[in-house]
């Protein structure tokens, strides 16, 4: 219809356009600007050259929040995969209360962070939660869920994999229900065995929905934030210092802003790095 | 035999998913002495600690902010991003490709790039302590208008032409002949910005200081990391089942939808 | 249509741009307390009757987000005129970056101030480059309480005074009555979360005490590399080593305190107003110094936890808004403030000030740390102090609670940290 120019999508496109500059553009540009500077925000910003980024690679708390984060998603992402692959192929099959189980798997996708963290928290007490008190009843020694260095990210791994597995279950449900009853009937009389049959049937189905979960997990691992910022403080030893916290620590409990932009940047980029590098692995692996 | 292995799993997972929030609302209606070895019911019942919080935060004014925060909020992105949506997947304009790559790379911004920025541009707008700073951010949502672009590709062309035959302007065109095509998206986009926006803690933290119009989480939080609740778990607790409650109703009542949505809101990416 | 829109939001974004009008009130913050919000209220309202400048306030959020929305009201350049809640150990930054005003420049300030608080109190304040930027106005030392029969159950009358003799007691005290192999009482705890403000109620308090109230930054240096330092990270190591204090968060679970699990809290006045409040029948407590090292000598000092009340520069009129503050903090505001919040007013010689006695009688515990406000200390004057005691604290967190450095080791790490940071500033 309209091969001249027109105005018209602009105008359409101007709102977002509008909030581009302001909320993006301006901040994005403003951070990075900052990266070069020293600032407390109260005091004069002063040009500090590349000090903010020479800092960043001696940084020991740096490199330990990147191995945090990383060894987070190391446990999260294959948990998250397993628990929601098994649960959706049972609720796959041919059983009454679909409904009920779905949704009670779906529950805590939709509530707010903080009512998650705050509840868990007393069911990961050392002395007074409710999973050690159940483990001694049954004999079996105390954990230190959050107080103990080895065992505090697994503990908040396990439950933002609670929180968010719902989710996945029906990502993956809505996956399995793509396959047709007909190949496994098919696959049935070739004789092939249940693994052979998940393997070669199910796995390539839900391909697509496995490399979102990895994506939306990874995405999720390097916000980490109001669980350890509530729960632990970053500790035992750094061991749940997560990346964001960390920023958050520099920027408004040290005032450091620059710095705090500086790591900012680099996480931005780690994530991007991560997330084309999961996409090249999972492509070639499609073909 | 395998069936019931299978019934036992899924009990086993649906307790494991429904107990802590049992735990939760069941310690916030027991007695604070009894906290400490509650495992499964009080021995006795009591909705004192509601009360006292009640008497302690303007919880039920945090519910009406929430509230109209979070409708104005979903109404604005269904709006904009509808509008943005629509331009990228059938309109030709220069551009066009570069701003659907910015779409995509602000979706994978952290918000701690532009957290403390956009904190300034907020001060000098004038908006600290004004419902603008809670709504106005938000009004465009990027994930919204992927959504909206998926879903009007989809649409016949034909249906767009025979609009503009008719003299409709663009705006008609997507709210009056296209909109009851694709409710399913506008569903999605309205049950995903709501929930998103009544969640949000860190930005109301920051732009409000006023407490007759904190949002419900930004209370709650503030109420349960600082000394107001007076040490009391119990207080605590109740404050943070008053947060989920609402959600809750919400999700028992158009439980489909949310799972609906959400699980398309995936595929579609 | 589509123009339609776009002036719509366009002329909505206009619109929301705040006019504030210029008019000659005071504007107060303070902080986001019932009780504290009360006292400001009643004290406005007093004010506002008989001056001409009127007051208003805004309670705004507490603990650490507070000191965010201060930091953002200052590039926002939409600081109120007082602020009455102000960290002690924050003001230096504040004042190094020139958004404080000077108080001592305004009329009777220092001679206010001195009167009230006392000459060395005034030293303590004053920055390092001569002059005021605070106003010394309320304390909460820190201090022990303690379950009277629980003591009695291990045969103490009063809590433990020494090292030593706190260790025993903890041994005493360390009960595992289901055998399960946990203990189900303690003689006490303290946060284990690893945020530099919670060594303000162990670490700081404890080391004040053993060293006669020492600063930790003296002259640009690190100055705690001593035996007093070393002497309460040993001491609070072999308590965690021995499992004598509980090695959970204070938010998980409820009090212990009051739920009969802990035999002692180190902590402020504000516990007492809690326990009167919530404490179960026949819950008995007293209130005594913190532990010292064995061969102590003299007085003992704490932390005070001093919030004070600074006035910025964009305060039009500095001296009227000090005319205000004298009515919040002169006696009669004073004992209004301490019966309305029961938090101590920075007054010298409080306990013995016959205009608060009334008040002592009703509340004889509160008396106990008005006592010890003779002996207490505030923070040193440090830009950086906040990262200072995030640096204590990893070492803290090292040491103490997970026994990978010997005390000697640790405390000379962190004064090695904190001499980096202090010359790189």
């Amino acid at each position: 219809m309209n091969n001249g120019f027109s105005i018209k999508p602009y105008l359409l496109i101007a709102p977002y356009l509008l909030f581009f500059l302001v909320f993006v553009l301006f901040p994005v540009g403003f951070s990075f600007f900052l990266t070069f500077h020293n600032w407390n925000i109260i005091s004069p910003m002063e040009y500090s050259g590349l000090d903010n980024y020479a800092r960043m690679f001696n940084d020991r708390l740096f490199w330990q929040s990147l191995r945090n984060t990383i060894w987070f998603l190391v446990i999260h992402i294959p948990l998250q995969i397993i628990v929601a692959l098994g649960l959706a192929v049972l609720l796959n099959s041919n059983i009454k209360f679909k409904n009920f189980f779905r949704a009670s798997f779906f529950l805590p996708v939709i509530i707010s962070g903080v009512v998650v963290t705050i509840m868990w928290q007393q069911l990961y007490g050392f002395h007074s939660g409710v999973f050690n008190h159940v483990l001694s009843k049954i004999g079996v020694s105390k954990i230190g869920w959050l107080t103990s260095e080895t065992m505090a990210m697994p503990s908040i791994a396990i439950m933002a994999t609670w929180k968010n597995v719902g989710l996945y279950i029906i990502l993956f449900l809505v996956g399995l229900q793509t396959v047709p009853a007909s190949y496994y009937e098919a696959a049935d009389i070739e004789g092939a065995s249940a693994w052979q049959k998940f393997w070669f049937i199910t796995l390539p189905a839900i391909n697509p929905t496995l490399f979102m979960v990895i994506v939306f997990s990874t995405i999720g691992g390097f916000s980490l934030f109001i669980e350890p910022y509530v729960m632990t403080g970053g500790g035992p030893l750094n061991s749940t210092l997560s990346s964001v916290l960390y920023i958050y620590k520099q920027a408004f409990e040290f005032f450091h802003m620059g710095y705090a932009a500086t790591l900012g940047f680099m996480f931005a980029l780690i994530i991007l790095t991560v997330i084309i590098i999961q996409k090249r692995f999972i492509e070639t692996k499609d073909e | 035999m395998r069936k019931s292995f299978t019934y036992i799993i899924l009990i086993v997972g649906a307790i494991s998913f429904i107990y802590p929030f049992f735990w939760m609302i069941m310690a916030s209606m027991s007695p604070e002495k009894e906290l400490a070895n509650l495992i499964f019911l009080p021995e006795s019942l009591t909705l004192g600690n509601y009360a006292k919080m009640f008497d302690k935060i303007p919880i039920g004014r945090s519910l009406i902010n929430s509230v109209f925060v979070a409708s104005i909020v979903t109404l604005g992105v269904i709006l904009f991003s509808a509008m943005v949506g629509y331009a990228l997947a059938k309109m030709k304009f220069k551009g066009r490709d570069l701003i659907f790559y910015i779409i995509i790379f602000t979706m994978t911004l952290p918000f701690q790039i532009t957290l403390i920025p956009n904190y300034i541009t907020i001060v000098k707008l004038g908006w600290v302590d004004q419902y603008t700073a809670l709504i106005i951010p938000f009004l465009i949502n990027n994930f919204a208008i992927l959504l909206f672009r998926q879903s009007f590709m989809s649409v016949p062309q034909a249906l767009i032409d025979a609009g503009r035959i008719d003299g409709c302007g663009e705006l008609r065109i997507i709210f009056q002949v296209l909109f009851p095509l694709i409710i399913p998206t506008i569903v999605t986009v309205g049950i995903i910005t709501f929930m998103s926006t009544w969640n949000e803690v860190l930005w109301p933290l920051i732009v409000i200081r006023e407490e007759q119009l904190m949002t419900m989480p930004q209370l709650v939080t503030l109420f349960s990391v600082g000394g107001r609740a007076e040490n009391q778990l119990g207080v605590k607790l109740a404050s943070a089942v008053l947060l989920a409650l609402p959600i809750m109703i919400a999700f028992i009542f158009f439980q489909k939808y949310f799972i609906q949505s959400m699980a398309s809101s995936g595929i579609k990416e | 249509m589509t123009n339609k829109a776009l002036i719509l939001l366009t002329s909505v974004l206009m619109s929301c741009q705040a006019q504030k009008d210029q008019s000659n009130e005071l504007t107060c913050w303070s902080a986001n307390d019932n009780q504290e919000i009360e006292f400001i209220r009643t004290s406005i309202s007093l004010w506002n009757k008989g001056q001409e400048t009127k007051v208003s306030f805004q309670p705004i959020p507490e603990g650490q987000s507070s000191e965010e929305v201060v930091m953002a009201a200052v590039v926002g350049k939409t600081t109120p005129d007082i602020y009455a809640n102000m960290w002690q150990g924050l003001v230096e930054l504040y004042s190094v970056s020139g958004v404080l005003i000077a108080l001592d420049t305004i009329g009777d300030f220092k001679e206010f101030i001195t009167e009230r608080c006392g000459q060395k109190v005034v030293e303590e304040i004053t920055s390092s480059d001569g002059h005021i930027y605070q106003v010394p106005w309320k304390i909460n030392p820190i201090m022990t309480i303690y379950n009277k029969k629980l003591m009695r159950s291990i045969g103490y009358e009063n809590a433990p005074r020494s090292y030593s003799e706190f260790l025993k007691a903890g041994a005493l005290f360390y009960k595992d009555f289901d055998e399960d192999g946990y203990p189900d009482q303690w003689i006490g705890d303290t946060e284990v979360k690893n945020i530099w403000h919670q060594r303000l109620m162990n670490f700081y308090p404890l080391y004040l005490g053993a060293s006669n109230g020492a600063p930790l930054i003296k002259d640009g240096k690190a100055a705690f590399n001593n035996q007093y330092a070393i002497d309460v990270f040993a001491f609070l190591q072999t308590i965690y080593l021995n499992g004598y204090f509980a090695n959970e968060s204070n938010s998980a679970g409820s009090d212990k305190f009051i739920g009969g699990k802990l035999a002692t809290k180190w902590t402020g006045p504000w516990h007492v107003s809690s326990l009167e409040k919530f404490k179960p029948d026949g819950f008995e407590y007293e209130i005594s110094n913190l532990p010292v090292p064995d061969n102590h000598q003299g007085p003992i000092y704490t932390y005070g936890d001093p919030k004070n009340i600074v006035i910025f520069n964009t305060c039009e009129n500095p001296s009227e808004a000090w005319q205000f503050i004298k009515s919040l903090i002169n006696e009669e505001g004073d004992l209004r403030f301490f019966t309305t919040t029961r938090q101590l007013p920075r007054r010298i010689n409080l306990s013995e000030n016959p205009m608060f006695q009334s008040f002592f009688e009703k509340e004889p515990k509160l008396k106990k740390f008005a006592e010890q406000s003779k002996y207490i200390y505030g923070t040193d004057n440090c830009e950086v102090l906040i990262e200072v005691l995030d640096i204590i604290s990893q070492e803290y967190e090292s040491c103490v609670l997970h026994n990978k450095k010997t005390p000697k080791q640790a405390i000379e790490d962190a004064e090695r940290a904190v001499n980096v940071l202090l010359g790189n500033f």
